[in-house]
């Protein structure tokens, strides 16, 4: 088992090291930044079985406070990523205390309303934010740790800090869901009743995954405010909400992989498409449906599928199963 | 409250709207016994679980485990005080593995602080010893990588059991661990039920009036919401009110 996750870990870094010369690297680095964020959600909608639809929350926020320390104080990079960090946890654990009591339909619609109540703040209060023009000017620190100092001015050395923190914070996950938070997340996913009933107090560990949730978030957002050296007012939108639940579904939930595919997919794609057809979200939209129809587990599923396929072993007999997929089931628990 | 007893409830009441599912439940359960609860359907026996696990609140009436009064305790604190129940209808965690399901309620008992999580799950070898030897326990050693879904109907019950079992409680409540099993799972059942006798304090939910004559230290009939007789399996057969409350009332 261990030596799997080693391969995984391997080809993970390898893709990453690849990505920039694959695609343009200020799309590789928005597909490291939004992957964060996707692994962050996948924690609360694929682990512990809330759907977040308003992560957007915390990621601007953090994208806002990295970019006003940065203006305002000349903040150096990593306080600015601590402290975002540190906000989008603070914000998740006020925001998600009140979500949490509530289940279902109700939890996700607190979400959205509190990413509403904020987006309505960042658009009015436009002597701090710049409202609808944004926020701009935002200067791109260098990477500094005592003499050491690395200029992050080229988008490829800026993609190179965006993946490293994108790899710290894929261990940190990978450690997460592997810890036994991660079985009592899962078991509060598959029955929060029972999980009471063992002995969890399971409003409280809901709490703690979207507080965990939210800082991860936080930091992604700290890493796209420095991109284009503005925060657009899109940054704390519902639509980024919504593309981060959109490439969890992509990719595949419950599977610390899938929404690391999910954001490279809709990332290259918006990429790819956007330049030949304008109208590119439409295809987005079709290859959504079509995921939730007939492949519930998303990228994840369809490489498994295939793998099976060349094997030989034909199709597994629960192909339809949209979460515990190996890695989930895998890795957790065993020694 | 004798020595030995290690759950009492007291006058035990319960409304739903104008239904009075329960009604004035006084239960004494001494400890090391196999005390069962029986009755016609829709008497109140999983509410009065409901009620002592605190599920439901109780509209009167306390309850006492060992000495300690734990009335409208939230269910997540009651396996760390050491009560641990069943499900009538079968509630485990289907998409984790066997072996997780019984980990998971291992795990619940012990703190290990924040720092605990620093460590992967599978570094517990405690916990692992634990989940490994209640699967042994109740038969399930062979299916412990299975998905829990993936499991029969009566593997299903073994390892509602074994989620029980796992929080090394000192009561358990079982509700009606036979429910909907065919008749040579319910033998297996049983077995697996009397197996535990004596080495738990069990209370017991059951249909199946053999098995409950069997095993049973004591038994309660409940019939309306109220306990109606109580006593050893002989008393209880000869009891007329229960005779009328199971075959109705004769002319």
């Amino acid at each position: 088992m261990r030596r799997v996750a080693l391969i995984r870990f391997v080809l993970l870094v390898a893709a990453i090291v690849v990505l920039p010369f694959c695609v343009r690297p200020v799309v590789a680095s928005e597909i490291c930044i939004f992957a964060i964020a996707a692994m962050a959600l996948n924690l609360i909608f694929g682990y512990t079985g809330m759907l977040s639809f308003g992560q957007a929350t915390f990621f601007g926020l953090a994208a806002y406070t990295a970019g006003l320390m940065m203006i305002h104080w000349h903040a150096p990079l990593l306080a600015v990523l601590a402290a975002g960090t540190l906000v989008g946890g603070v914000a998740a654990a006020l925001i998600g205390y009140v979500c949490i009591q509530r289940v279902g339909t109700y939890f996700i619609m607190l979400t959205f309303g509190f990413n509403q109540m904020l987006y309505f703040i960042a658009y009015k209060w436009t002597a701090v934010t710049g409202g609808d023009d944004g926020l701009p000017g935002i200067p791109r620190p260098p990477f500094a740790v005592g003499p050491l100092s690395i200029s992050l001015d080229s988008s490829l050395r800026y993609y190179g800090f965006v993946a490293v923190s994108f790899l710290l914070a894929f261990y940190a996950m990978k450690r997460i869901v592997d810890s036994p938070l991660g079985v009592i997340f899962r078991a509060i996913r598959e029955n929060p009743g029972r999980a009471a009933a063992v002995g969890y107090d399971v409003k409280r560990y809901k709490w703690l995954a979207f507080t965990i949730a939210g800082a991860f978030t936080g930091g992604a957002g700290v890493l796209y405010s420095m991109m284009f050296g503005i925060v657009p007012l899109e940054s704390i939108s519902w639509i980024i909400s919504g593309d981060i639940v959109f490439m969890v579904l992509i990719g595949g939930i419950g599977n610390l992989y899938g929404p690391l595919l999910g954001a490279a997919a809709f990332k290259w794609l918006s990429e790819a498409i956007s330049v030949v057809w304008e109208r590119w979200p439409l295809i987005l939209g079709v290859a959504l449906v079509l995921v939730v129809l007939f492949l519930r587990g998303g990228l994840v599923e369809a490489f498994t599928r295939v793998r099976d396929i060349v094997a030989g072993g034909g199709p597994r007999p629960e192909p339809d199963e949209p979460v515990s997929v190996p890695d989930a089931a895998e890795s957790q628990a065993r020694p | 409250m004798s020595a030995d007893t290690i759950l009492r409830t007291d006058g035990l009441t319960c409304d739903f709207g104008a239904l009075r599912a329960v009604n004035h439940v006084s239960l004494d359960v001494k400890g090391g016994t196999l005390h069962s609860v029986i009755g016609p359907n829709g008497s109140g026996k999983t509410t009065l679980f409901n009620l002592i696990c605190g599920e439901v609140r109780p509209s009167a009436g306390r309850v006492y485990f060992e000495g300690r009064e734990v009335t409208g305790r939230a269910p997540h604190d009651l396996p760390h005080l050491g009560l641990a129940r069943c499900f009538q209808r079968t509630n485990v965690f289907p998409k984790l593995s066997v072996y997780e399901n019984v980990w998971a309620a291992v795990f619940a008992r012990r703190t290990p602080g924040v720092l605990g999580c620093v460590r992967r799950a599978g570094e517990f070898s405690d916990v692992d010893a634990d989940a490994r030897r209640v699967l042994a326990d109740v038969g399930l050693a062979a299916r412990s990588e299975a998905r829990a879904e993936t499991l029969s109907h009566g593997q299903q019950r073994a390892l509602e059991v074994a989620v029980a079992l796992a929080s090394s409680p000192r009561l358990l409540l079982l509700d009606e661990p036979t429910q909907g099993l065919a008749p040579e799972a319910t033998v297996q059942m049983t077995k697996l039920v009397q197996s535990l006798v004596g080495r738990y304090t069990i209370l017991l939910i059951e249909h199946k009036m053999r098995i409950v004559m069997s095993i049973s230290d004591r038994i309660s009939v409940m019939a309306f919401g109220e306990v109606i007789a109580e006593g050893t399996p002989d008393e209880v057969r000869d009891n007329r009110d229960v005779q009328r409350a199971y075959l109705g009332a004769r002319r």
